[in-house]
This record gives structure tokens, sequence and C-alpha cells, in this order.
């Protein structure tokens, strides 16, 4: 078993926020969770959003870059509908990852969801780098991150983790930022802040203008967030970015990550997690 | 019915004109006409899967047909490869008759109609635009009965749309032609069914990357389509 800042998981391997829907995939491919010890739910905000304009994705060397911006039902919805559904389909906890643009939403959100039997922990998203206020401008600035946190920290008990981004200049302050708000554990990281052009006009191809950029082209960025929150922290650690192989995983347990997670590797191949989780055990 | 990963040795490639076939091995399931897969290389340079139709040869061998002067092109180099089918809605054939259907194609998108022909069987009307001549060689792969004919650039393949008798039109192909051939069916109220397009990383739902407005809001197509109703783009 392995022990995530208090939320007790069979073997060390989840899914990245936003990279796994358990009610699409267990239509489509008959299994929710994919063999994740965890269901990380895609980010849920306060109101209902659309998210971005198309083109939302595109592949770089690689990997590929997003700026799909949060599209959702708003926590309302996602309380009556999605949570339940997604609870009667998933034998694992569920983590809520939640995303705010001001203090006062990330208080609405975790005030919401602290209470429900079918939430095992949170996820605070202070990186998402496709919305264009807070989130990000909270997770980048170390007195806002501690700041959240703590105000999260304060109205629940649950398991509480914090989600940074490897686009700053010290990570290891915000990870002791994070710590000293009281989050159990950090997840390290998220997409990294990038651009493609459209060749052809020479204007951004993402609907958005830019994006983050996600697999194997994250991984050094990613692994040297871990290590570095390593040395800064205590508290435990989720290792992601380009994770597709138990190998790859390996490096982030060297680094000092507790658990890691499979992202856009499951678009991929939605094998990928349990081949990482079943590569992991053979060791 | 689920979609399933499967590992298949390319058997052949056959050159259609300026498209190319891809013929697999194996146990795939290639769903009804429509739906699409995702297949990757596992041993090639692209990142992500590509989403394609999958069809059968008469001789019942999965296929799918690439455009080689695109990035999708590079899969003709593949030995094997890594397939998710099938995904996606397909088109709503039910009370569909051969001789009152008409298919409206645009290039490569004119792939989904082979399978809609075999189901249909008769002699269903196809006509497909194309830039060019060679493009155009890829309606020989549709059902010897089909009464095919193909516009080539600068024609517009709406220029061979005739509505007369016709009861149901299914269309696939770029935006602005499909989009074009769903006004054309609205005017005279015909029922008509779209396969869209659009960039696609996963096929199922997870990454939120194929968002299309149906309904006048984003939507997964992965999810909603790829066949949609014509009123839902309009």
């Amino acid at each position: 078993m392995i022990d995530l800042g208090g939320l007790q998981l069979e073997h060390p391997v989840l899914n990245a926020s936003g990279t796994l829907d358990a009610r699409s995939a267990h239509t489509v491919l008959g299994d929710a969770t994919l063999g994740c010890a965890a269901h990380v739910t895609k980010t849920i905000t306060p109101e209902p959003r659309a998210g971005n304009a198309a083109p939302r994705i595109a592949e770089v060397p690689g990997g590929m870059i997003n700026s799909i911006g949060l599209p959702g039902p708003g926590i309302e919805r996602f309380c009556s509908e999605v949570l339940p559904e997604t609870a009667a389909l998933v034998d694992v906890p569920i983590i809520v990852s939640v995303g705010g643009f001001s203090h006062d939403d990330y208080v609405r959100l975790v005030d919401r969801l602290a209470d429900l039997d079918a939430v095992a922990g949170l996820e605070l998203n202070l990186s998402c780098p496709n919305v264009k206020s807070g989130c990000i401008s909270i997770g980048t600035d170390p007195r806002e991150t501690e700041a959240v946190t703590a105000l999260a920290r304060g109205r629940t008990r649950l398991p509480l983790l914090v989600k940074l981004s490897p686009s700053v200049a010290d990570v290891a302050e915000l990870a002791r930022a994070a710590e000293a708000g009281g989050a159990d554990a950090l997840t390290l990281t998220n997409t990294a802040r990038g651009m493609v052009l459209n060749r052809f006009t020479g204007r951004p191809l993402l609907g958005a203008g830019t994006g983050g950029v996600s697999g194997p082209a994250l991984r050094p960025q990613a692994l040297a967030a871990v290590a570095a929150a390593r040395a800064a922290v205590a508290i435990a650690l989720v290792g992601l970015g380009g994770i597709e192989t138990a190998d790859d995983a390996r490096d982030f347990l060297a680094v000092g990550a507790t658990a890691v997670a499979v992202g856009t590797a499951i678009f991929r191949d939605p094998r990928a997690p349990a081949r990482v989780r079943d590569g992991l055990a053979s060791a | 019915m689920t979609a399933t990963s499967v590992s298949a040795t390319v058997r052949a490639t056959v050159a259609v004109g300026s498209y190319t076939v891809i013929e697999l091995d194996g146990d795939i399931d290639v769903g009804s006409p429509g739906t699409f897969a995702m297949v990757r290389d596992p041993d090639g340079a692209a990142f992500l899967p590509r989403p394609v139709g999958m069809f059968r040869r008469p001789d019942g061998t999965p296929a799918f047909l690439v455009d080689p002067a695109f990035s999708v092109g590079a899969l003709v180099r593949a030995r094997s490869l890594d397939v998710l089918s099938p995904l996606g809605t397909g088109f709503d054939l039910r009370g569909a008759r051969a001789e009152t259907t008409l298919l409206v194609g645009g290039g490569i998108g004119a792939t989904v109609f082979f399978g809609v022909a075999a189901a249909l069987g008769g002699s269903v009307r196809c006509v497909a635009g194309f830039r060019e001549a060679e493009q155009a060689a890829m309606l020989e792969l549709i059902a010897p009965a089909t009464h095919r004919e193909a516009a080539l650039a600068p024609r517009l393949v709406t220029e061979l749309v005739d509505l007369t008798g016709i009861e149901l039109v299914l269309a696939s192909g770029p935006r602005a032609m499909v989009r074009a051939v769903a006004a054309m069916a609205a005017e005279r109220g015909t029922p008509c069914q779209v396969a869209l397009e659009a960039p696609m990383a996963c096929g199922f739902g997870a990454c939120y990357g194929c968002a299309v407005e149906l309904d006048g809001v984003w939507k997964r197509l992965c999810i909603e389509g790829p066949v949609v109703a014509a009123e839902r783009i309009a």
C-alpha cells in the first residue's frame, strides 16, 4: 500500500487530471479507471465553462500541446450528476480536481465537496495554463499559493493535494508555500506553457493562442521539478510529466516521488496506466 | 459495444491513385459505417494516434485509406499498427434505401461511404469532389453497383447534388462542403447526416481536444459523432 498524504492506495499509479473521463472510458472502452489506484477527475470550476475555441490540440515533437480551457458543467451539476455517476463506475478513491479564479472560488469548491462521501481527496489545480486569470496566477505566486492552500486546509480534513506548474522560476519556493499552507501532497507538474504557429498563416495554431505542452517532451522539466520539491518539502509528491513506461515512473520515484500519474500517454494508448503499474510490480 | 486495442500487422499497402490503402491482418472490428478507429505506428515518429475510417476490402480484410501527402501518410511505412476500434457513432441507416439515398463526399472524406454503399446494397448514388483526378480514383473502391460521379476542382461537388427523389443525404468531407450540402438538404427539408472531422488525441472522450460546435455549444466529436444530424451544425 502507498500512503499518499493520508490516502491509502493499492499501488502508486494514478491518472493525471484532465486525461481520463471515467464515464466515457466506461462507455467506450468498458473500463472506467484503466487500472489506476485512484481516479483523479477533470478540473471542476465553480460555474459551467464552454472551454476554449478550436483547434485545441496539436502534435509537437515528443508530445502534444493543448488549450482545452477547463470545459465543464460547473460544481453544482458536477455534484448532482458527474460525481455520482463516476462513483458508481469507479472502485478506487476519487480525487476531485478543483480550479478557480479567486480565493472565494476555491472556498466555494472545497465547501461544496468536503462532506461528500464519494470524495476521497481534493487536488487544488493552481497551474492550468489555459485560463486567462486565477488558477496559474495563484500558482506562480508563493504567497497566493500558501494563502489559497491554507484557506482550503481550514475547511476540510480530506487529503489535500496541490498541483503546481513547471513554468516557474523556483518550483521549490512554491512547494514550500503549499506545504506551509497545509497541503498533504504536491502534484508535479502540470503542462508547460508553449506555443505553435500555423506556418501557412504565421498565426498561433491553437484557438487560445498558447497552450500547455505535455508528453515525453515535458519529462525532464517535470523530473527536475520533483527533485527540487523533494529537496524542499517533506510531504508526499505525485510525479508526472511524460510518463509512458515503468522505467519512466521509476525515474520519478527515484528522485523522491511517492506516486506517479500517467496523463498524455493515456491518449496514445489507454493501456498505459496498467502497463506502468504492472511494470513497477514486476521490478 | 466497446472498443478494443489491437496490434495488427500491415498485410499490404496498395496505391489507389494518389491515396494508399493500408490493409491489416488480425481480428479488427471495423464498426458500422461512419465510425472510426485511432491508429498509431508504435515505431513511428508521430506521437499521437490518428483517426481513420476503417472499411472492409471485398475479401473481408480490414483496411483504411491515407493521403501520403499529409503526416498520416507516414503510416504507410509501418510494419504493424496499434488500432483502437470501433469508436464513435456512425450513420443511422435505419429505413434508408439505396435508390433514395445520396452520398456526397469531399476528398478522402468519401472513405466513409465504402461501408455505407456495402450496407445499403443496390445502386446508391455517390458524388464526390476532389482537387485532382488522381484522388478521384478512390471511388473505384466503392461498391460496384454505385452510381459515382466526381467533380474536379475548381468545380464544386455541390454542382452534382440533385435532390430530386432523394429521401436521405449523407455528407462527409471538409467543413465548408458539409455545411453547403447540409444547407441544400435543409432547403428542401431532406433529412441529412454529416460526418465531421476534428483534430483528436484520444478518440474516447478523455482529451476534449476534438471539440466542435454542435447545437451552439462545444461538444466532443468523438463522443457525439463523428456523424451527427445536419441540423446540429447549423
